[in-house]
């Protein structure tokens, strides 16, 4: 054993480039799925401690559909009910110039009620001073790490906006928290009494939600009947876990996109260790044969290059951990900021270091080593020692595989296209497929390249004589070794392709659907934390105002509430539309005049795309709410074309949400000008009406347009940093493989030499046929691509989230994806091409 | 002289600011654990502040019903009601009902939400049942806002959550807080219905004023110390019959008796030295009651400012001369399983000159209210001679502050 020990180490110290690139490749693997786990982790991790910190030991919240409850209802409950564990709570998010770029959440309580609730604002060492905090109007408290990244103290004020209003809030505290928890949970905490969160969130009379805390046991059981036999109509007793699970399950979808690309990153990495190992295998096929003469046993042998290969892994391991640790410090500011731009508002304290996760990177990681090292050491341990000198052997061997590796190859993919037919919305099970389908194109691709090669052979001829026949030829003849680079190359290049054809098939359904979408001359709301989620209720007098400016001949109004109850999470809206305004709705099925007369009616509600979809509804079914009169089932009279909302989105007309709902505002405006306004300069005068101390945000339509697709972008750049990584990947892969076959054709690149071929012919020689591979990949690569963006688009989008997208295939994707694959292909030329111009033909010759 | 109750009040208002800011965390105390909040409120408030309060500076008319209802100029207040009930079956209970009121600052802080205000309640109510030797006690805290608690004149209203004081007139009209027109006049005042739970104990009562008001201190302006204004505004209704029911144990009991009421105003702060207080409130079967105290200083003598007073059948106050014409001698001890703390129990009481001499015996040995901050009041058995000598029994109530829980936590404070 000893003896192949030294046999090993000494391999590997002569060729350190190649098991540098190996480790590189694991390495980044490991690096990509550990960064994206912990960017989503951390994501995760932030929302449950807030929510936690928030809800304190509630165990129960009394909450109604529309987001408030009368206040009154909590001194009927600890008077009338004897609940005596009761909390009132007014929430709202609130921006700061001094904290700029963060959601700054309003929690309003009353100091003594908290005490079975939220340890931070009752007794205890670190507890609030509950006379200041009640006494002072509108004040704050605040967690030192809060104060301090705003440069506050006690005695200072903090200039806030809050739902477009600017206030000026006394520091009346800073509170010192206990734990890490709490100063993890109260990061982004602006804590107010009760009196100073409705003051400025402009909810007099009303309360977010009642907190309680009910026992889990008989008792406790009674009471959660009492109460709920006792609601008013509107209200509903959730519990907390799932209310916070519901909210953590929107995310679900998008943790699963993100998973999906990471693993891609590893699988990447896997053939790239292939590659390697492969290579070292091919290189040592002598070395190997005469240990095997000398009497090593072909387990021996599979032990050797197993460990050689465990070694890679855990080092790979080891610097993947340490470079994921910093890509995941990026990600996460990515992550967080779609979670907020989407979902709901997110305070991501930096990363969150589970030990798991890491276990799991080192398993992956060293997993996918040993995995793909596996066939070449099982290939170096079978060979008989006599021919396993023999070259020629393998070639022959690897081009009689090519056709089997094809039919393999089919049958993978005809197990993912089976897999795509079984009607499941499980995101896993589309993925799964993909893989299949990405694999199994993987195996066909030696296939391909031989015969795209066989095709192009004759084109180089006539362009570069025979040193071009020689390029091709070479292709052909070292396929043992260039069809995993090869393969690798081609997935890496057609899932660039897939991604970018769905992003952008994505980004054109969008457009067209803004365009169709967006009537409206001019659109009012106010600033808000989440860039695509409307919130807050505008000012009635400011909305009076707007409307009667003259140049103003009509408007719509929206109301839109983020409905969260148990298991169930959707955007509800209320519309009051302008004539012109009903057009933006595009029907699945049925007449849009039938359906819009119906919804103007109040006869049901129309729902969006995604809703009905991922509920397994249709038109006819009812969608359940908790109105004032208690529950009402709306039927679906529509269902339309939505972008908006992953959720989904119901819609009812304005007329019907105020005869359920007792809540008059409005969230967003839409006016509609005269033929000859001009919108910007109408946006200039209404903006100038809006009094001192408040903020709307007013756009004209085209640059609400651009705003909503700037959020679009910033969705997908998490999805495009993993796809730039991928790429990463599979490039190292290529220029290893690459370069190593180069060098390890010294011997017969030196015959070449030594035969008259000058250095400047021999680099020619060699970067054409790296070049020929990259051009191979890069061709290969683009229909399928198309096939994987064909599923991505038709199959996952439409099946998981119920989004119905036009393929739209932009040149440039394609001419990027061809020219990335030959740019790489050609840099991997360079450096052997360069080594052997330099390299005396005598000395390439004596070989090692 | 003339200081009466006065003391108890400071002290009393330490407490309550100390109990706010307790009232928040302390889960240990409604499971007798040791508490654990902090004192962060009474230290910010800078040794208790006076600036922005009313003061009790000078002698007032008093006038009713309004002065039974809230001061909220003054830093704290209460409604302070004891007494001793027995059962149609013969069965005795003693209880303790008091809401306290703080203005946490001089002024409302205004704003647009009715959730807004400078007031904080604090509520205590402990039952004793006499024959089954047994005690119960627990606390409420609550803001003055959102219909959790607050106080109100016409008619007369004062509450924390189902914790109610208020005019029965009121009540059996009752629509909470907003009933107009009743009990404007005193007679319409009373009878008072008073009613608390605690987990398996409550007391529903409808107390008669009894005997006319008795204003302590000098015509009510209870002088605390040398400084003017460090005083409060002090009354008293010394035997209030009471009828109604008491729950023990889940069991209702149809109970009558007599109570006693104490309200009292103020703003002022603690003078230095006193750790604590023995206080008597006793209601003797020929019709006369005895109001005595006595303040403890740090060294263990009592406080020269210690008082008493007498009233007499028809509702006349006749002044003791603390030091000179009255005299208490403790006669036993008892020692709180809770934390080791030493409390009298037992005393001996003497007026010689009218020929008082009375023996004084808790019902029940334990009767210490292990809430937030702890103490010992409870119903106590009298025996011995009263006026003139003559042989006499009664029932009554004790408080004993000082020498628990809270010394240990608050004499920083205090001092």
């Amino acid at each position: 054993m000893r003896l192949l020990t030294r046999a090993s180490l000494r391999y590997l110290t002569q060729h350190r480039l190649q098991l540098l690139l190996s480790v590189l490749g694991v390495a980044l693997g490991v690096a990509v799925v550990l960064s994206i786990d912990l960017a989503i982790q951390s994501a995760r991790t932030g929302f449950r401690i807030s929510a936690e910190t928030v809800s304190g030991r509630a165990t129960h919240v009394l909450a109604s559909d529309v987001g408030f409850v009368d206040e009154g209802l909590l001194a009927s409950l600890r008077i009338d009910l004897d609940v005596p564990a009761a909390a009132p709570v007014v929430e709202g998010y609130a921006t700061s110039a001094r904290l700029p770029g963060r959601a700054l959440r309003i929690l309003g309580i009353d100091p003594f009620s908290e005490g079975p609730f939220r340890p931070y604002v009752a007794g205890g060492p670190t507890g609030v001073d509950v006379s200041r905090l009640i006494t002072t109007r509108r004040g704050v408290a605040l967690s030192s790490g809060l104060a301090s990244s705003g440069g506050l103290t006690p005695g200072d004020s903090l200039a806030v906006t809050v739902e477009g209003q600017a206030w000026t809030l006394p520091v009346v505290e800073v509170i010192e928290p206990g734990d890490e928890l709490a100063r993890a949970g109260l990061a982004d905490v602006l804590l107010m009494d009760i009196a100073g969160a409705q003051e400025v969130l402009r909810m007099t009379g009303r309360l977010s939600r009642i907190d309680l805390r009910l026992e889990d046991d008989a008792e406790g059981a009674a009471r959660v009947a009492a109460v709920e036999s006792a609601l008013p109509g509107g209200v509903g007793l959730q519990s907390v876990g799932t209310r916070s699970e519901t909210m953590s399950g929107m995310i679900a979808a998008f943790d699963v996109n993100l998973t999906a690309l990471s693993l891609l990153a590893l699988i990447f990495g896997m053939f790239l260790i292939y590659n390697a190992v492969t290579f070292s295998v091919v290189q040592r096929r002598q070395i190997l044969g005469r240990l095997r003469a000398l009497g090593v046993t072909r387990g021996e042998i599979v032990r050797m290059i197993l460990s050689e290969a465990l070694w890679i892994g855990a080092l790979g391991a080891v610097l993947g951990t340490v470079a994921g640790l910093f890509l995941a410090r990026g990600l996460v500011g990515m992550v967080a900021r779609t979670i907020n731009d989407l979902y709901f508002a997110v305070s991501v304290q930096g990363i969150d270091l589970e030990p798991l996760l890491l276990v799991k990177g080192w398993v992956l990681g060293i997993g996918a080593t040993l995995l793909a090292a596996l066939p070449p050491a099982l290939e170096a341990a079978g060979a008989n020692p006599r021919m396993a000198a023999l070259r020629s052997v393998v070639e022959s061997r690897a081009r009689r595989l090519v056709p089997r590796a094809a039919a393999w190859g089919a049958v993978l993919c005809l197990v993912g296209a089976g897999l795509l037919l079984i009607p499941t919305r499980s995101l896993a099970v589309s993925f799964t497929a993909l893989f299949f389908v990405i694999t199994g194109l993987a195996f066909a691709t030696p296939a391909g390249t031989l015969v795209l090669v066989g095709a192009v052979r004759p084109i180089l001829g006539r362009l570069a004589g025979t040193l071009g026949l020689i390029a091709a030829r070479g292709v052909g003849t070292s396929l043992s070794r260039t069809a995993p680079a090869i393969a690798a190359l081609v997935v890496a290049v057609s899932v660039t392709v897939g991604l970018g054809v769905m992003i952008q098939s994505f980004r054109g359904t969008l457009v067209q659907w803004l365009d169709g979408t967006l009537r409206a001359d001019v659109y009012v709301s106010l600033p808000g934390p989440g860039a695509s989620r409307a919130t807050g209720t505008l000012w009635p007098d400011l909305v009076d105002d707007f409307v009667a400016h003259p140049q103003v001949s009509g408007y719509s109004t929206y109301r839109g509430i983020d409905l969260i109850r148990e298991g169930d999470a959707f955007r509800l809206v209320a519309l009051e539309l302008d004539p012109r305004g009903e057009s933006a709705f595009d029907f699945l099925d049925g007449a849009r005049e039938e359906i819009m007369s119906r919804f103007r009616a109040g006869e049901g509600v129309i729902a969006s795309e995604p809703y009905v979809f991922s509920r397994g509804l249709e038109v006819g079914d009812a969608v359940t709410l908790t109105t004032d009169q208690g529950e009402r089932a709306l039927p679906i009279v529509g269902v339309f074309y939505d972008y908006g909302s992953e959720q989904g989105t119901v819609m009812m007309a304005r007329s019907l949400y105020d005869r359920l709902f007792d809540d008059p505002g409005i969230t967003s405006l839409g006016l509609f000008l005269e033929d000859e306004a001009n919108s910007d300069v109408v946006v200039g005068e209404l903006l100038s009406i809006v009094p001192d101390g408040r903020a709307v945000i007013a756009r004209t339509n085209d640059s609400l347009r651009s705003a909503s697709l700037e959020v679009f972008d910033r969705t997908f750049q998490v999805t495009a940093v993993l796809r730039l990584l991928a790429f990463v990947v599979a490039f190292v892969g290529v220029l290893s493989a690459l370069a190593a076959l180069q060098l390890e054709r010294a011997r017969e690149l030196g015959l070449l030499r030594a035969s008259g071929m000058t250095p400047g012919q021999l680099g020619r020689l060699v970067v054409t046929q790296t070049g020929l591979i990259g051009l191979a990949a890069g061709v290969l690569a683009v229909p399928m691509g198309l096939a994987l963006s064909v599923v991505m688009i038709f199959v996952v989008n439409k099946r998981s989230f119920g989004w119905t997208l036009n393929m739209e295939v932009g040149p440039e994707v394609l001419l990027q994806a061809v020219g990335l694959a030959l740019v790489g292909a050609l840099l991997a030329g360079v450096y052997p091409a360069w080594k052997m111009a330099r390299t005396s033909p005598a000395l390439a010759l004596r070989g090692e | 002289m003339g200081t009466a109750r006065g003391r108890r009040g400071s002290l009393l208002l330490t407490l309550l600011l100390v109990c706010v800011a307790l009232a928040c965390g302390d889960e240990g105390a409604d499971e007798g654990g040791p508490p654990t909040g902090n004192l962060s409120l009474v230290s910010t408030l800078g040794g208790l502040d006076t600036v922005g309060y009313e003061r009790a500076t000078e002698i007032r008319d008093f006038v009713f019903p309004e002065d039974h209802g809230p001061h909220p100029g003054f830093r704290t207040e209460w409604w302070y009601v004891t007494g001793n009930l027995t059962s149609d079956a013969g069965r005795d209970f003693g209880f303790q009902f008091t809401i306290f009121r703080s203005s946490l600052s001089p002024t409302e802080p205004g704003g647009p939400s009715a959730w807004a205000t400078n007031q904080a309640y604090m509520g205590h109510f402990a039952v004793t049942d006499i024959d089954g030797g047994a005690f119960e006690a627990t606390d409420l805290f609550a803001r003055g806002s959102g219909g959790l608690a607050g106080a109100q004149t016409t008619p007369l209203r004062v509450w924390i959550e189902d914790w109610v004081l208020e005019s029965a007139a009121a009540a059996s009209g009752q629509d909470r807080g907003s009933a107009e027109g009743v009990g404007a006049s005193g007679s319409e005042t009373f009878p008072l219905r008073l009613a608390a739970d605690g987990d398996n104990f409550a007391v529903e009562l409808e107390l008669e004023a009894g005997k006319p008001i008795v204003f302590q201190g000098d015509r009510g302006l209870s002088q605390k110390g040398p400084q003017p204004g460090n005083a409060s505004y002090y009354y008293a209704l010394t035997r209030m019959p009471a009828v109604g029911s008491v729950v023990f144990d889940g069991e209702t009991h149809a109970v009558t008796g007599l109570t006693w009421l104490d309200r009292e105003w103020s703003t002022s702060a603690l003078s230095d030295g006193q750790v604590g207080w023995d206080w008597f409130a006793l209601q003797l079967d020929d019709g006369w009651e005895m109001m005595v105290y006595q303040l403890r200083l740090e060294d263990g003598t009592p406080d020269p400012l210690s008082d008493g007073v007498l009233i007499d059948p028809q509702g006349r106050r006749i002044p003791l001369e603390w030091g000179e014409e009255v005299e208490v001698v403790p006669t036993g001890t008892w020692r709180s399983p809770e934390d080791g703390a030493e409390y009298p129990s037992g005393w001996r009481i003497r007026v010689p000159d009218r020929g008082w001499d009375l023996t004084v015996e808790p019902v029940v040995d334990d009767q210490e209210l292990r809430l937030a901050f702890r103490y010992w009041e409870g119903s106590v058995a009298v025996e011995g001679r009263g006026e003139g000598g003559a042989p006499v029994a009664g029932r009554g109530y004790v408080e004993l502050t000082g020498y628990a829980g809270f010394g240990a936590q608050g004499t920083t404070e205090e001092r």
